[in-house]
């Protein structure tokens, strides 16, 4: 009972979370100077065309009223002009991108399967050696390796992501010749090919945040060991191994879990800059094609898309804290 | 063409010596052949096949796959022509050039089979009009439907200004006398499309095809594949070789990592072109590598990159004041912070028309070394009443594409002579909102450049002259309303004759001048890179961009 009530309550939060989100979105896209009606106005572009390109797309209403639009279509659906050139967008309609003919939510949902690749790959490349790596430089306190592991670690914090990806792609791509240049290759086609087209994304994504799992890891392991509880178990005799692996261990993941859960949800939204350089077209791509083009519907679908699954990963991280921790059922 | 040309203002281009537009094969021994796959490396994620929603050239990706009335000869060393393309002849004028008539040739085919006949000609223009398919080049809309009044054929109306007596024949009936028309048949809506199809949304997707290829496969962000078009018999088409046997755009890629492929030249990229423009900082790169640099091909000329003045703010709306400005701006300072020399930048630019369009004069009406005169534009200030020179103007440009630096060059060049200056990088939209769209600019100088649409002169001056284009979107950031300027370039517009319209246009090119409404500064030159297996990559004088009409690979 106590869990399902956790359990609703979170849920209930999730969902009021996300439309504040896009109540947000909306009003900040609304606000910014430029005009979505100006791109399917042409050129020249006449106050007439503009006009009917505005009022085509809606965009004519006043922004309290394309709010509602916005919303309605998520439940009924929207269609655009009329007669047989009509654009229907079925619910649920999470807007309808004119540049590119499609409705948005299709438009995400053909690009998942690339970043959700991209992203769950690397994560588990990342926590597992971050962790690992945390661990090790704790109970190696002070030697070569520990200081090699947190030089490596600031090295993956502090390096802009766009650097890492050129550095990796000019060594491992092009001097090395060891992985293929760019491109994605769906799973189902070939899960070699996938795998060997995503090695090398993977791995720069993993390294750029592997660094703060381990430096994260290694700091909580410390405090963890220095515990009054550390010290009864070895002294009821344990193995290291049983002390280190289960009894420290379980402590250091709490919070470990909390950043994983944002970051893997921030990442399935999609790498922008991993999947520009490697030239894969996921959700990061589509955002910052979509930026670049000021393509608003696919922007406001985009952020949605993403505060969907950050806050949707918080909710589990919530779930995976109360397995963790049984205090924070409480709260 | 602004964004275009916003873009190729980084653009350095080539050390090619004065011209490196004629590109020859590097490949040892070999020679270019029918065949053959050719890869195209794309940075924008998607291209727009669908011919009503369209802007691109005439000679750039939709000629592979769309015809359009008329088409251009583009050479290296000559300024552009206009060739026929579905049609036999390039327009036949009537009425003052009120009325423009076409024949289709013999035998047009798309690549189902079907012939092509002009009511799909007709077709393709009338659903440029309906709403759910705007967004292309529009120069046609008011010349037939005035005001926009007609609305596309989907609710069954016609547009009853295309007339087409027959299956070959097509007629136009424009508002106005409009000597350029036949320029206007190229653009990407004077492309067949069968009469009754594409009225779903994303017709662009799978677009019947008049040109040598046809779309096999086209996924946005990814790759578009083309394969020849079986129907398509080269004895009709003049302008195209479609000499590989398959074209794939590779798309949504960095443009680094382009860059870096193509330098690499490995595998499949010794067969592939890289659409992007080679920015300053490839350019440098490529001057490392002997055998990237033979792979590159650089434009004669290109975009006019210009300082306007906003004539009806403050002291600006005096012509003598502004005649100061032609002095005091620095021209060579502005070629190095384009791109580090002269060479790379582009030719300091005098008159308004660019090279490669028929009819250009070429004239000096403030002569000045390249680094300008400061003390001459001192003496015209003194003498307009400013013997302090001018302080408090603010320059808005864009935040991008090294055009902050270029400002920054501008603003140092007039401080010699007194004008202090404050400058405004702005976003796009921004710009646009403010610069472009506003009917009063609160700017009194913007940077920016402009490449015509069209090879006429026409496309030179009229958007940036005509009282019609300022505000409301228009790019006449000079704010200049000269009425008599406006008359003439109404009657340049309807001449027939293109040799008396050229005479016009280069009279109206000195006249603006005269009131210095802009300061010309250089023609951008713009740089391309491809693999050693392409060869005939050619940039005539205009435009700036390769003909992709003319690829092949060496074999």
């Amino acid at each position: 009972m106590r869990t399902a009530r956790f359990v609703l309550t979170r849920f209930a939060g999730m969902l009021l979370v996300l439309l504040i989100v896009t109540f947000i979105t909306f009003v900040v896209f609304y606000l910014m100077p430029s005009d979505p009606a100006r791109l399917a106005c042409g050129r020249p572009c006449s106050p007439e065309n503009l006009a009917l390109a505005r009022e085509f797309m809606g965009f004519d209403r006043p922004w309290y009223l394309q709010f509602t639009d916005f919303l309605g279509g998520i439940f009924a659906g929207r269609t655009f002009g009329t007669g047989a050139a009509a654009i229907h967008c079925p619910a649920p309609c999470f807007g309808y991108d004119f540049q590119n003919s499609i409705a948005v939510l299709p438009e995400i949902g053909g690009r998942i399967e690339v970043s959700f690749s991209v992203a769950l790959g690397a994560a588990v490349i990342w926590l597992v050696t971050g962790v690992g790596l945390g661990v090790l430089s704790a109970l190696r306190r002070g030697t070569a390796l520990d200081r090699i592991t947190m030089a490596g670690a600031m090295a993956g914090v502090s390096m802009p992501a766009y650097l890492a990806g050129m550095i990796g792609i000019t060594i491992f791509a092009f001097a090395l010749d060891m992985v293929p240049k760019n491109g994605y290759v769906p799973i189902g086609q070939s899960v070699g090919q996938w795998a060997w087209h995503l090695v090398l994304p993977w791995f720069v994504l993993a390294f750029l945040h592997a660094a703060i799992y381990a430096r994260l890891t290694r700091g909580q392991m410390l405090e963890t060991l220095g515990e009054d509880f550390i010290r009864t178990a070895r002294a009821k005799g344990l193995t290291e191994t049983k002390v280190v692996g289960k009894h420290a261990l379980r402590n250091v993941l709490l919070p470990v879990v909390t950043v994983f859960g944002v970051d893997l949800g921030a990442l399935l939204a999609g790498t922008v800059i991993t999947e520009r350089i490697f030239g894969m077209a996921g959700v990061g791509k589509l955002l910052v094609d979509g930026i670049a083009s000021m393509n608003l519907p696919v922007l406001l679908g985009v952020t949605l898309f993403s505060a969907l699954l950050v806050t949707f990963m918080n909710f589990l991280v919530d779930l995976g804290y109360g397995a963790l921790d049984p205090r924070a059922r409480l709260i | 063409m602004k964004l275009k040309a916003i873009t190729a203002g980084l653009l350095a281009a080539a050390m090619l010596t004065a011209c490196g537009a004629n590109d020859q094969p590097t490949a040892q021994g070999g020679s270019v052949k029918p065949g053959g796959t050719l890869y195209l490396l794309a940075d924008s994620p998607s291209v727009n096949w669908d011919p009503a929603k369209s802007s691109n050239l005439v000679i750039t990706t939709l000629s592979f796959v769309h015809r359009r009335l008329t088409s251009w000869n583009v050479a290296p060393g000559k300024d552009t022509t206009i060739v026929p393309d579905l049609a036999t002849d390039t327009g036949r004028p009537s009425d003052g050039g009120k009325t423009w008539t076409f024949t289709l040739k013999d035998n047009l085919k798309y690549n189902d089979g079907t012939p092509i006949k002009s009511a799909d000609v007709k077709w393709g223009l009338e659903r440029s009009f309906a709403p759910a398919f705007s967004g292309g080049l529009a120069y046609h809309k008011d010349l037939l439907s005035p005001g926009l009044a007609y609305k596309g054929p989907f609710d069954g109306k016609e547009l009853d200004t295309i007339q087409t007596p027959d299956d070959k024949t097509i007629v136009f009936h424009l508002a106005r006398p409009y000597g350029d028309w036949n320029w206007i048949a190229s653009t990407p809506a004077f492309a067949p499309v069968p009469k009754g199809k594409g009225a779903e949304a994303d017709y662009g997707n799978h677009p019947v095809t008049s040109g040598p290829y046809q779309l096999d496969k086209y996924e946005r962000g990814k790759e578009a594949r083309l394969g020849r078009n079986k129907f398509w018999d080269k004895a009709t088409d003049d302008t195209r070789r479609a000499q590989a046997d398959n074209v794939v755009f590779q798309l949504g890629q960095d443009t680094s990592v382009i860059a870096k492929r193509l330098i690499d030249n490995s595998g499949d990229d010794q067969s592939a072109f890289g659409v992007p423009f080679t920015s300053a900082a490839q350019l440098a790169q490529i001057q490392g590598s002997a055998s990237a640099k033979a792979r590159l091909t650089t434009s004669e000329s290109g975009a006019l990159a210009y300082l306007s003045l906003n004539t009806q703010r403050g002291k600006l709306t005096d012509p003598k004041v502004r005649q100061a400005f032609q002095y005091a701006v620095d021209k060579a300072a502005y070629q190095v912070a384009s791109a580090g020399s002269a060479q790379l930048a582009g030719d300091v630019a005098t008159t308004l028309i660019t090279p490669g369009i028929a009819g250009r004069e070429q004239f000096d009406l403030y002569q000045a070394p390249p680094s300008g005169d400061p003390e001459k534009a001192k003496q015209l200030l003194a003498a307009a009443g400013l013997p302090n020179g001018l302080d408090g103007l603010v320059l808005a440009t864009h935040n991008e594409n090294g055009f902050p630096e270029k400002a920054a060059a501008i603003q140092a060049a007039l401080a010699r002579a007194n004008i202090k200056v404050t400058i405004k990088p702005l976003d796009e939209d921004t710009y646009t909102s403010e610069v472009d769209t506003k009917g009063l600019s609160d700017f009194d100088l913007t940077l920016t450049s402009w490449q015509p649409d069209f090879p006429s002169a026409n496309s030179n001056i009229q958007p940036l002259f005509q009282s019609t284009e300022i505000g409301n979107g228009g790019v006449n950031e000079s704010r200049y309303h000269n009425a008599d300027v406006d008359k003439l370039i109404t009657e340049a517009q309807a001449t027939v004759d293109p040799a008396e319209a050229g005479r016009k246009w280069a009279e109206l090119d000195k006249k603006i001048l005269t009131d210095s409404p802009v300061v010309p500064l250089i023609y951008t030159r713009n740089s391309f890179l491809h693999g050693s297996k392409v060869g005939d990559v050619e940039i005539g004088k205009f435009p700036a961009y390769v003909d992709y009409r003319k690829f092949g690979l060496i074999q």
